[in-house]
């Protein structure tokens, strides 16, 4: 058994977490809200993302690597801290399952267009819910492992290298663009998964390296966003990225082999690998936060009630754009938490620290 | 039985004991006030008349105290003892009150021949046979080192098999001896048989259809795998012995490549992967694809699949499934009949298979190249107990493609991984060394790197003494 997660496996899990459905639309998302060039924009997104790994460091270094939880069950009681732990579960677990639903949909879309949907979700959810019972050890092996199988897609991007032109890409920095700002926080949800990194703290070597695993996890995830988007910036041309729904499928649809064509439909498969970690992580936040809430539940248990209710709740939205909706609110809250409760903890650790200095 | 006057409470109590065993001996040497229980069938015929009829018969009554003095008779005064000692091939000797036994053990066994299992092309011919002690011996004869420890069990209480633990002092951790012990100690059961079904009572999770224990045949393995720091079981009347602790890729690796070239032990194991991927996704993938993404077929192919496929009356997941159940009973009959039989029934299936469905268009011969294909790849994997977990496996996956398409062999290949993902083997992880990641063994699993860079023992075996050579500078 692994007693720590390894400063690599953070990376991984990291990296995991963190991509996932967002991928598909974002080169159309940052050609549309930031114009020509967009693909520049994911250089501040990796800057702002790194402030906020530092602050989830910076916990890490105050707090002596000890779980966030213990740390506010120290100060805060525990009726106070019930409904936050509550709101955490269902920010994660929902923003999970939309998550799951969007890819389903997606799938839907693609290539089953007279199935019933929750059909699909039911299976990925059963799927969820045999990786998050078996805790987070088995959940990291799992990624590593998803990891290595889905490494080699990423050469795929030098098949466009031939038909790759700079003067598609234009000479204008960001031109063409609107709602900038509605944008900015839209395309932060594709960076979200990083800060369930500050729930690792217990389950993780305590050195510098598993640290600095978090920044190397999301630098890597920005480094392919960047590749990816600066690929589809001069494959297709802005007028037309701007136009495709799900630019990265027809881009994958552009690889062709003598013995097989259309790869999107074969890769389109590999990327539930990417998707069902990042909601494995979210469901495994979820499940962490309310294990403290009901402790003497059963893991199995608990598990199989907050996949129960993620499903019934993924029943409401029934459109891809009313789950779009639903991934864009869950996804500021989703922020509002990734900055949010860093800054609670380090003003909590201060606060113990002083006390316990003046002791 | 004219038993000798004064030692006849316990003598007669043993005879009792063996009551109706019309294999058991009993003979009286008079003139000396001797008297021997034993069981011919298991003891070695030219040991009894060297080491008891030939002193035996030209001792004299006052000498045969000293005689039973020597070192090979163990006196015992217990009657269980004297029980468990004829059981286990010893001459009970009893002369007047006391009572010796000599082990004189000599069983008939087959001689050691190659391995039916786990054949190679280069490298040591000679495998395991059924005699634990004749298999010990292979070992002894490949580590002359006074390091090699051999611990002795014994399962199954009406059975009482010998179970040997086997490892070599100083490169294997004790904390796996310890738990492999902990583990053979708990058996409760009356019989034990092979190796392969003490495998399931020692195993972390014996519901999983994948071996968490390497099991095999050959002397050489079991001796790559003690060096490595592993732990070797061998049961007695068995061939197989088992390594533990072991991980998923080792089962794709064989003695082979360390006694070819090391470019082409790389390229053997390569291929192995291959197979692995063949295995699991062909047959599955013709089948998602004829049902669902028939977009992904280049034009020029579509036509050649489209004739094949138009006779067909079935679904593909339907001749996907006859095919494939149809291999797997070729694949039994073959290894259930003799030789010669099952080679006829090889060439038979193969025709009624490869043509004769063909023709009666119960099947397309694209998916026969397919299924084909699977089954050649699926043999390619040297762990036999590893190949059959995976063809198993490949049913679920080619009924999720029939049902989803690729998205269900995806989610079969999901349900796989986090399955694997959650087994260990003796606790270490199954997925070594990709998780956890040990980037420095990967040199010996995924490639077999030339031996100047297979400087450190597996990290799985967590070896006290992880360095196997010095680095040539």
């Amino acid at each position: 058994m692994m007693e720590k997660l390894s400063p690599f496996h953070v990376a991984v899990l990291v990296y995991m977490s963190q991509i996932g459905i967002v991928v598909f639309a974002l080169p159309r998302q940052l050609a549309d809200y930031f114009g020509t060039n967009g693909w520049l924009v994911l250089l501040p997104g990796l800057l702002v993302t790194s402030f906020n790994i530092y602050l989830i460091t910076l916990v890490h270094r105050l707090g002596d690597g000890k779980s966030v939880f213990e740390i506010m069950e120290r100060s805060i009681p525990k009726a106070v801290l019930y409904p936050v732990y509550l709101g955490l579960c269902s920010v994660w677990l929902i923003f999970g399952c939309m998550i799951g639903k969007k890819y389903v949909l997606l799938f839907q879309m693609i290539a089953f267009p007279t199935t019933n949907p929750m059909l699909f979700k039911m299976a990925v959810d059963v799927l969820l819910f045999l990786l998050i019972i078996k805790g987070i050890f088995t959940i990291s092996k799992a990624a590593t492992f998803f990891f290595w199988m889905t490494f080699w897609m990423y050469f795929l991007l030098f098949w466009f290298l031939p038909s790759f032109s700079w003067v598609r890409l234009t000479p204008f920095i960001l031109q063409g663009g609107h709602d900038q700002v509605k944008g900015a926080l839209e395309l932060y949800t594709a960076y979200l998964g990083y800060e369930l990194s500050i729930l690792l703290f217990p389950y993780m070597d305590k050195s510098k390296k598993s640290l600095a695993a978090i920044y190397a996890g999301n630098a890597f995830l920005s480094l392919l966003y960047i590749c990816l988007s600066l690929v589809c910036f001069g494959f297709f041309s802005f007028g037309q990225l701007k136009k495709l729904l799900f630019p990265l499928l027809d881009l994958l649809g552009y690889i062709q082999f003598p013995f097989i064509e259309r790869l999107e439909n074969m890769l389109y498969g590999f990327f539930l690998f990417l998707i069902l970690m990042t909601v494995a992580m979210y469901w495994w936040g979820a499940l962490e936060a309310m294990r403290r809430v009901i402790p003497k539940l059963k893991i199995p248990v608990l598990a199989f009630l907050l996949t129960v209710i993620s499903y019934c709740i993924s029943f409401i939205p029934k459109t891809l754009d009313q789950v779009n909706n639903w991934i864009l609110y869950l996804g500021y809250a989703a922020t509002g938490i990734a900055f949010g409760l860093p800054v609670l903890l380090i003003a909590l650790l201060l606060l113990q620290g002083r006390r316990v200095s003046r002791v | 039985m004219d038993a000798n006057p004064q030692s006849t409470p316990m003598l007669r109590h043993i005879l009792e004991e063996f009551d109706q065993c019309a294999d058991l001996i009993f003979r009286s040497f008079p003139e000396i006030r001797t008297d021997i229980v034993y069981f011919p069938s298991i003891v070695d015929q030219k040991l009894f008349t060297d080491e008891i009829l030939a002193p035996f018969a030209q001792v004299q009554l006052d000498e045969v105290e000293q005689l039973f003095q020597q070192s090979q008779f163990t006196r015992v005064t217990e009657s269980k003892t004297v029980i468990e000692g004829i059981l286990a091939g010893s001459a009970a000797i009893f002369h007047e009150k006391d009572i010796y036994l000599l082990n004189i053990y000599g069983p008939k066994t087959r001689d050691v021949q190659q391995s039916e299992t786990e054949t190679i092309i280069s490298g040591p011919h000679d495998a395991f046979v059924e005699s634990a002690i004749t298999n010990i011996s292979l070992i002894r004869q490949r580590i002359k080192s006074s390091h090699l420890k051999i611990k002795e069990y014994s399962v199954g209480e009406i059975t009482k098999t010998s179970v040997y633990v086997l490892y070599i002092k100083d490169i294997a951790n004790m904390k796996y001896v310890e738990e492999l012990e902990k583990r053979i100690k708990r058996i409760e059961i009356d019989a034990i048989n092979d190796g392969g079904m003490l495998t399931q009572f020692l195993e972390d999770s014996p519901n999983s259809v994948f071996p968490q224990f390497l099991t095999t045949e050959r002397p050489d393995v079991a001796v790559s795998k003690l060096a490595a720091g592993r732990i070797i079981t061998l049961i007695d009347n068995s061939p197989t012995a088992l390594a533990a602790p072991s991980a998923f890729f080792e089962f794709f690796s064989s003695p082979d490549d360390y006694y070819e070239r090391w470019a082409l032990g790389t390229a053997l194991r390569l291929l192995r992967y291959l197979a692995l991927l063949i295995t699991i996704s062909f047959t599955a993938f013709y089948v998602s694809v004829t049902t669902y993404h028939y977009e992904m077929i280049p034009e020029a192919l579509l036509r050649t699949l489209a004739e094949s496929r138009n006779r067909v009356p079935f679904p593909p997941v339907y001749e996907a499934l006859l095919m494939e159940t149809m291999i797997e009973l070729l694949r039994e009959a073959g290894a259930r009949l003799p030789t010669k039989i099952g080679q006829t029934i090889g060439i038979v299936g193969g025709i009624v298979i490869g043509q004769a469905a063909v023709q009666a268009g119960l099947t397309s011969n694209v998916l026969i190249i397919a299924v084909a294909s699977s089954a050649i790849a699926s043999f390619v994997i040297p762990s036999y107990m590893m190949s059959a977990s995976i063809r198993l496996v490949r049913f679920g996956i080619i009924i999720l493609a029939g049902i989803w398409g690729n998205i269900g062999i995806a989610m079969g290949v999901t349900l796989i991984v986090t399955h694997i993902s959650s087994l260990t083997s003796l606790g270490s992880s199954y997925l070594t060394p990709v998780a956890p990641m040990v980037l420095g063994d990967w040199k010996d699993v995924f490639i077999r790197a030339p031996f100047t860079f297979l400087t450190r023992r597996p990290s799985q075996s967590q070896s006290p003494n992880p360095l196997r050579q010095i680095k040539r500078k």
